[in-house]
């Protein structure tokens, strides 16, 4: 193991830019930390260098414990987005600074010289100033200076962010080449994903302070696990699907029969979609109907908006402000032999198929609020809880008027209050694996408590917690509670099963959560602990809706302080994301 | 470069202009008053001239003037370092208004602070008091005329310092850290050498002000012939006898002297400029 992280955190003025990272890069491996600008990425490299101190976690240098090890001691090689050459020296005592901190002699210095200024190809140029130099030759002599002293890891942070496309490009060969022909573990920051692909044995994608997904290029691009990634990488349609005995489904008219269908979100990438004449002609999945919007044409691909009739697919991502609900824009892109097959123009209507879509592991696919009338379903839908949520998750928000026939796909949302407690028994009974109750004021939670009634409710009930938790910057703390009366054997048990939980927890969904064991009766404890801080929200996981103690549920619900809750039904929630 | 001489490097137009102004500012406001300084000058004979230039009291003048000043640059260019250092580099309550007073000995009369310096070190003032305890006397001796030039020099070294600290890239420190540098030999390496030339304006610019400063000075120094007498002094006292010609004489003796100095190091300076080809070798 070359380089391994261990929960690194980073804060500035207590929020964090680098989030509970852990990460491990094996000998001679070549990672690229993508994300957008302001994930944390650059400060995350920075720490491994030693030059940003951490708040929180380990860092491993070769299995050396560098953490608190200064960035002079940590023999790395780092390479600066703007060379950062010694203006004041020549190339030549550049590339030797680090030789001649460490007193090595003229001779040797004199040959380390000569062999990296032939590795980087720039033989020759010992004399000149780095100004006499172009920009592209300048960050070639930083990475020739940065590995002067034959650090173990070469760390690299935009390196080729202040060059133009065509040196870029070459240069990024170079460094390919450089570090395969040394073996050299390299970390290389950016945020193009072009660079990238082109780059990496492994990527990992960062965004708000946390290491989102980590993996080869390919998997990362076909079978992405969040919504993030699968965006960030590569264009992408995120839809909402609905999983039936024969595959995905997408059209928003499912015959559904007797139970809700599963809802999940799929991504189709604009590459995988199938542009035909008719409904028949598609040779892949056919998803529905649609007007050709706009076709770009740019060299060896072509790029189209397909708006979708209003019974096809439904995107999984929140519309803007405005726009018509029915009706989804999908993105399309084609090759020149599909073009050739079937030339389309703006405004024509066209039978659009999928090839390939992939399902995101997401517990949490979209949300619906639910009330008897219009302007009802307004107030909770713009609520600032659920509103938040959505920009945040990069979910869609529906409304329902009256509760139909069954409960929505995905989660519904009702208003706590008086009526609340028959209003989630209904949408429980009537096929709901999940159900917000949201109170009409409340802001995003900063304390989240977690508490599961058995043990199957906690299986479920944890990974929606974990994707929740993702999204937003609340401690998390995990209950377990116990009557007051019980056998002091019982209570090592009891213990070991919440270490258990939590353990499992962080393994399998990244959730860092603390836990706290208490005697007494549940909805006591529950209640003094919401009550006990001002945003707090209550995710409980619960029996199948047959086992569920429906009086006691709305004592809790409509009980006092009125607090957000998330309810997470066993019988029907997902069990572990599946790949 | 030689063929774009006169030709319009400026997004400005009126080259022709610009010089024009320039050519009879520089005349004007600095050339005749001091070519009337060297014709005033020439009326006196080589012997009468000589007289005046070596006479005991005014070389023991010029030996204060200049050595005060070049002390009193030296001391800034170290301690204005460091404040700059400090302004630039940290971030502290109350440093916008640290940041401020820096200007002050810019701005006040110099004749008030003077004032103030005499009544702080005198051996009944504040300081003064304290001092004359470990015997140590500052005002009325020659290093009260070193106090007075320190506090008139200061803003110089600072302001012309902390651009060049602002410009200084930390990346440059940071890769020096990573590739094994220690704080002093960054220091030595990096830092100081993006800083030098800075550093060398500032100083050129205190010492220049410090040789020709008056009237901070006269306050505190005391005034005693043959100790604690400035030049400056010596010729507004030549003046005060009506010897015109004597004032003239020691007048074109400073112009000649600081300008020899100036020059020297704006060579160096120029030196150093081109050194950073073959420096660090």
């Amino acid at each position: 193991m070359s380089i391994a992280l261990d929960q690194v955190t980073k804060r500035y003025q207590a929020v964090p830019v680098v989030n509970d990272v852990s990460l491990k890069v094996e000998q001679g491996e070549f990672l690229v930390l993508l994300g957008p600008s302001g994930s944390g990425k650059s400060t995350l490299l920075r720490a491994i260098a030693g030059l940003t101190e951490i708040d929180h976690g380990r860092v491993f240098l070769h299995g050396r414990d560098v953490t608190h090890v200064s960035a002079r001691d940590r023999h790395v090689g780092f390479v600066f987005q703007h060379y950062a050459l010694f203006r004041h020296m020549s190339i030549g005592d550049n590339i030797e600074f680090a030789l001649r901190v460490r007193k090595v002699k003229a001779a040797e210095r004199r040959a380390r010289r000569k062999e990296l200024l032939k590795l980087v190809a720039l033989e020759g140029m010992d004399d000149r100033l780095p100004t006499q130099l172009s920009g592209g030759q300048q960050q070639r002599i930083a990475v020739a200076r940065a590995l002067a002293h034959r650090p173990q890891v070469l760390l690299m942070d935009e390196p080729f962010g202040a060059l133009d496309a065509k040196i870029r490009e070459e240069l990024r060969r170079t460094i390919r080449q450089i570090q395969r022909e040394l073996g050299m573990t390299t970390i290389l920051v950016t945020h193009d994903q072009e660079e990238a692909f082109a780059l990496a044995d492994r990527i990992g994608v960062m965004h708000q302070g946390r290491l989102l997904e980590c993996g080869r290029p390919d998997d990362l691009y076909t079978r992405p696990q969040t919504r993030f990634v699968s965006t960030f990488l590569g264009a992408a349609n995120l839809l909402l699907g609905y999983r039936m005995p024969n595959g995905v489904r997408f059209s928003s008219q499912v015959t559904t029969g007797e139970a809700v269908p599963r809802e999940v979100v799929a991504v189709l990438r604009p590459e995988e979609v199938e542009l035909s004449s008719g409904q028949a002609q598609v040779r892949s999945n056919f998803v529905g109907h649609g007007e050709v919007e706009e076709v770009l044409f740019s060299g060896a691909v072509e790029r189209l908006r397909v708006r979708m009739s209003g019974d096809g697919p439904v995107p999984a991502a929140p519309g803007r402000e405005g726009q018509p609900e029915a009706g989804s824009l999908l993105e399309v892109s084609r090759t020149l032999p599909e073009q050739r097959d079937f030339p389309v123009a703006a405004g024509q209507r066209v039978a659009v198929g999928a090839r390939r879509v992939h399902v995101l592991p997401t517990p949490i696919s979209s949300f619906t609020a639910v009330a008897d009338t219009e302007s009802a379903a307004r107030v909770l839908h713009d609520s600032p809880l659920l509103s938040a949520l959505g920009a945040r998750m990069q979910t869609r928000v529906a409304t329902r008027i009256g509760r139909g026939e069954l409960a929505p796909p995905g989660m519904p949302a009702v208003a706590t209050g008086p009526g609340s407690a028959q209003a989630a028994e209904w949408q429980l009974r009537h096929g709901a694996a999940q159900l917000l109750c949201v109170p009409s004021t409340a802001p995003l939670p900063s304390h989240v408590i977690i508490h599961a009634l058995d043990a199957g409710a906690r299986r479920a009930a944890v990974p929606v917690a974990a994707s929740l938790l993702r999204h937003i910057a609340a401690e998390a703390v995990y209950l377990g509670i116990h009557p007051a009366v019980s056998p002091e054997n019982d209570r090592a048990a009891y213990m070991r099963d919440l270490l258990d939980t939590r353990s499992a927890a962080l393994a399998e969904h990244g959730l860092d959560m603390r836990t706290e064991l208490r005697f007494g009766d549940v909805a006591e404890e529950l209640q003094r602990e919401l009550a006990a801080h001002g945003n707090s929200m209550l995710i409980l996981g619960t029996p199948d809706s047959d086992h569920i103690d429906w009086a006691w549920l709305g004592g809790l619900l409509e009980g006092q302080p009125e607090r957000p809750v998330l309810i997470v039904n066993a019988a029907r929630a997902d069990r572990a994301p599946e790949h | 470069m030689a063929p774009g001489w006169f030709r319009n490097p400026s997004i400005l137009p009126g080259f022709g202009l610009t010089l024009g102004f320039t050519v009879f500012f520089l005349s004007g406001i600095v050339l005749l008053p001091l070519a009337a300084l060297v014709f005033k000058t020439a009326s006196l004979t080589w012997e009468q001239f000589f007289a005046i230039l070596t006479d005991p009291r005014a070389v023991a003048s010029y030996r204060l003037s200049f050595g005060a000043a070049l002390l009193a640059a030296a001391i800034n260019a170290v301690f204005g370092f460091i404040v700059a250092w400090a302004l630039v580099r940290y971030e502290f309550p109350g440093r916008r208004l640290v940041d401020a007073l820096i200007d002050l000995p810019f701005a006040l009369p110099t004749a008030v602070s003077g004032i103030a310096l005499a009544t702080v070190f005198a051996p009944t003032g504040w300081l003064g008091l304290k001092l004359a305890a470990t015997g140590v006397q500052v005002a009325y001796t020659w290093l009260g005329v070193v106090v007075a030039l320190i506090l008139i020099g200061l803003p110089f070294v600072v302001r012309s310092v902390q651009p060049a600290l602002v410009e200084a890239q930390r990346d440059l420190e940071e890769a020096a850290e990573t590739l094994g540098a220690g704080p002093f030999h960054i220091f030595r390496r990096i830092i100081l050498p993006a800083v030098f030339p800075a550093l060398l304006t500032g100083f050129t610019m205190a010492l220049a002000r410090g040789i020709g400063e008056y009237g901070s000075v006269v306050f505190i120094s005391g005034n005693l012939p043959f100790k604690t007498e400035i030049t400056p002094l010596l010729i507004v006292i030549k003046l005060e006898q009506f010897d015109y010609n004597g004032a003239a004489a020691l007048g074109f003796i400073m112009l000649v002297m600081s300008f020899v100095m100036l020059f020297a190091i704006n060579l160096v300076q120029a030196w150093g400029r081109r050194g950073q080809v073959t420096a660090g070798r």
